[in-house]
């Protein structure tokens, strides 16, 4: 009977897996089919050929280097802000916290529109402040400091940072969430200031989410491509990252091209995301 | 050194090189097009290159103009490529860039309604049609063909596109755009995402511009007697807001000229316009008739600056000037004192388009010593009346109609002492005391009111002689004559005129 039982529990467990198994097939199937399919579409020499061309390499060292700075600054404020929201009530907290998620929602388009008229209109509420003025600040940036921002790589990575931190904010708060902020109680107890249970007790625990949310803010740079283009331009050798190169080289019909880039833009995903998840498992340990 | 310590001082430190790393690229980048220029023309000393507004669609072919111009000039081109109307919304917003070249003229048109666009230079046209697979394996050659239930049918959206607008247009006049749009499967952002879906497999058929196809290979494009009509342009507009318009349009004569931009357009598919020759400094020519001396030649500097080119102008009595071009000599356009002046070189000047007006008045120094008022003061003897000779100028021909019409032509020409072949020597006679009258343009005597009073002619309408505008057949720089004639009609131009005494013909 007992025996029947068993058998009769394991096959049930069989089910399970096969369902689980099933279900989760689709999706796995899906992605390793639409990779297949653009394999299938470019030819190794045409891979090869794309990467060659001297607009796309710029574009690789540029959309590399823009999507490491914008994760790098969204961990910086993400870190903080996630914790913030994740540890303290203080009125406004509520605003706030749907205030991080409209980079989220905002359509990709509207945010580079935004970014472009909040450089180029006069800047809000200046005409009250100071009557008969129209101060810009990217003719403030350009005139005082000699800095340029649109139509140059600051805007790349603005555009990239201004959505990738909103979904690091997001990633730091639930991982803060999860951690017991009893070690910090018991930390200050002991003498230390709330900084120094941040830095010396929050912050080792959060190592894994950390590393989750520069791996997607990283991530998120490289996909970005609305705000870019309507910001920062796709102007070959300046402002090309490679989401845009995919883009141009669409809108004159090298689909091969367009193909071969996003394969490109597919390995580097894997090989970044599987560094910094190794990276973040010798750390945590 | 605490690992936290550690990561966050690293992060910084690597932030601080990725940012001079890219830096670094792109100080290299920079100076890529300027290492690569073998010309020694003093242009390509110039700190700031051109920044240019390029619709996605157009980079096949800009790509290699602007490759070539770098090379002859060494001035750095930099594009900015994107959807056409994003590229608009972003010149208007930032108020820089100094070229906008979308994927059609509707977008040139918005762009000069907003008074983004200063010049625009004709380039291209595109023709509608469908585009199919090789080989048109459904057989799709007429409107009806589309409609079958086995052609899966891609547009480009007609609020979006400007194939959309156009193909909606054309086919509602002809009652059968509901067929045709219910019968389409899907509507697109653009015209290459159409040619996109015929090529992937994923339509059987689009409706496109030919231009478009050139790096299909494996597509065919088929033209239907529907869209016969539905043609687009491709144009280049200097925009308001280039720093540096003469740099500017000198790529953009570049771009514009039959051996060269043009050439490149033509490879790709389109049907280009007859542009003008490549040349460093054009140098145009124009003869005009000496009364409109004041009146444009303000505007002509202006020109010659905005353009960097030359103007080189003969101003003369309108009589010598026909006889010259009768004789051989050509101008590229041709500005007359009268339509009568005009029609004399017909042959060459086919398309004059009138401009101005300027009235005949009868004048006098100042206080009018001789008490005349009326044309048939001039009779009065003793009297040294000087007017334009009717052989050489329009001046004098119309005066001797006028003299006609008042019935009165032997009288008054016994008065007449000279006859000079433009107005402005009759002035100069007037003013030294030699004439006691002289029958004149109103504008040749603008600027000397303090020295002289205009009576005017009262009751003959062919005293008004009509200044006609014409570029040459033969024109070696049409566009460029062309362009010359929307500077002179402007607001700032027309001021000119009316303050010389000039009225504005209507409708310009």
């Amino acid at each position: 009977m007992t025996l029947q039982r068993t058998r009769f529990r394991r096959l049930r467990d069989v089910v399970f897996y096969f369902v689980v198994a099933g279900l989760s097939a689709n999706f796995i199937l899906l992605i390793v089919l639409l990779l297949v399919a653009d394999l299938m579409f470019t030819s190794p020499a045409e891979f090869v050929a794309a990467l060659k061309k001297p607009e796309i390499q710029s574009a690789f060292r540029l959309t590399m280097t823009s999507c490491s700075i914008a994760a790098v600054l969204s961990l910086w404020i993400a870190t903080p802000l996630g914790y913030a929201l994740a540890r303290y009530r203080f009125p406004g907290r509520a605003v706030i916290d749907t205030i991080v998620d409209i980079p989220i929602v905002l359509p990709p388009l509207v945010l580079g529109l935004s970014l472009l008229i909040l450089f180029h209109q006069p800047f809000p509420f200046s005409q009250w402040l100071f009557p008969g003025s129209a101060w810009r600040l990217e003719n403030w940036l350009q005139e005082s400091l000699g800095f340029q921002v649109t139509f140059r790589w600051p805007a790349v990575i603005l555009a990239q940072f201004a959505v990738a931190c909103a979904f690091a904010v997001r990633t730091m708060r639930v991982t803060f969430d999860q951690i017991d902020p009893r070690a910090e109680d018991v930390a200050r107890t002991l003498g230390c200031t709330r900084g120094q249970a941040f830095v010396y007790v929050a912050l080792p625990q959060a190592w894994r989410g950390m590393i989750a949310a520069g791996t997607i803010a990283w991530a998120r740079a490289l996909g970005e491509f609305g705000p870019i283009l309507v910001f920062a331009g796709s102007t070959r050798f300046r402002t090309e990252v490679l989401s845009t190169t995919v883009f141009l080289e669409l809108s004159v019909g090298q689909l091969d091209a367009a193909v071969a880039v996003s394969l490109l833009m597919v390995a580097m995903a894997i090989i970044v995301l599987v560094t910094l998840r190794w990276i973040g498992a010798g750390l945590s340990t | 050194m605490s690992k936290t310590a550690f990561a966050m001082l690293g992060s910084v430190a690597l932030v601080a090189v990725l940012v001079w790393l890219m830096v670094a690229d792109g100080a290299s980048n920079r100076n890529a097009p300027a290492s690569a220029s073998t010309s020694a023309d003093p242009a390509s000393s110039a700190s700031d290159g051109l920044h240019i507004y390029c619709a996605a669609s157009n980079q096949a072919v800009l790509e290699p103009i602007r490759h070539a111009y770098e090379q002859l000039t060494g001035i750095a081109i930099s594009v900015q490529y994107g959807p056409s109307q994003t590229l608009l919304a972003q010149s208007e917003l930032t108020g820089r860039g100094d070229l906008y070249l979308p994927a059609d003229e509707s977008y040139l048109a918005t762009a000069s309604e907003r008074g983004l666009v200063a010049e625009i230079l004709p380039l291209a046209t595109m023709q509608a049609g469908l585009v199919v697979k090789r080989g048109n394996p459904k057989g799709i050659d007429d409107l009806q063909a589309l409609l079958a239930d086995d052609v899966r049918l891609v547009q480009a959206n007609p609020d979006a596109a400007a194939v959309g607008k156009i193909t909606r247009e054309l086919l509602t006049q002809a009652g059968t755009w509901e067929a045709v749009a219910a019968a389409t499967t899907a509507f697109r952002g653009t015209v290459t995402e159409v040619t996109n879906d015929v090529q992937v497999g994923a339509a059987d058929a689009g409706i496109v511009y030919d231009a478009v196809l050139h790096p299909y290979p494996d597509l065919e494009f088929v033209e239907i007697e529907a869209l016969r009509e539905a043609t687009s342009k491709v144009s280049l507009g200097v925009l308001q807001s280039s720093q540096e318009p003469a740099k500017s349009l000198h790529f953009a004569r570049f771009v514009a000229a039959r051996d060269q931009g043009l050439k490149v357009y033509a490879e790709h598919g389109f049907r280009v316009a007859a542009g003008d020759p490549w040349a460093e400094v054009p140098e145009l020519s124009i003869f005009a008739g000496s009364m409109l001396r004041p009146a444009i030649e303000e505007t002509i500097v202006a020109f010659e600056e905005r353009e960097g080119v030359l103007v080189s102008r003969v101003y003369n009595g309108c009589g010598i000037l026909v006889a010259q071009m009768q004789a051989g000599q050509q101008p590229d356009a041709y500005f007359a004192c009268d339509v009568e002046f005009m029609n004399q070189v017909q042959d060459i000047f086919p398309d004059p388009v009138d401009v101005s007006q300027n009235e005949l008045v009868i004048l006098v120094p100042k206080g009018n010593p001789r008490k005349i008022a009326t044309l048939a003061d001039l009779r009065q003897p003793d009297l040294r009346v000087g007017i334009g000779h009717e052989k050489q100028c329009a001046m004098g021909w119309i005066t001797q109609n006028v003299f006609r019409e008042s019935g009165m032509q032997r009288e008054l020409m016994s008065n007449v002492t000279v006859q000079t072949p433009t107005g402005d020597m009759l002035v100069n006679q007037l003013r030294t005391g030699s004439l006691d009258a002289a029958v004149v343009y109103l504008s040749n005597a603008a600027g000397s009111a303090e020295h002289f009073d205009a009576v005017q002619i009262q009751g003959i309408p062919c005293s008004t002689a009509t200044q006609p505008w014409a570029v040459a057949k033969g024109s070696h720089y049409p566009q460029l004559a062309s362009r010359l004639f929307e500077m002179l009609i402007s607001s700032d131009s027309q001021a000119i005129f009316t303050a010389e005494g000039f009225r504005w013909k209507k409708g310009l």
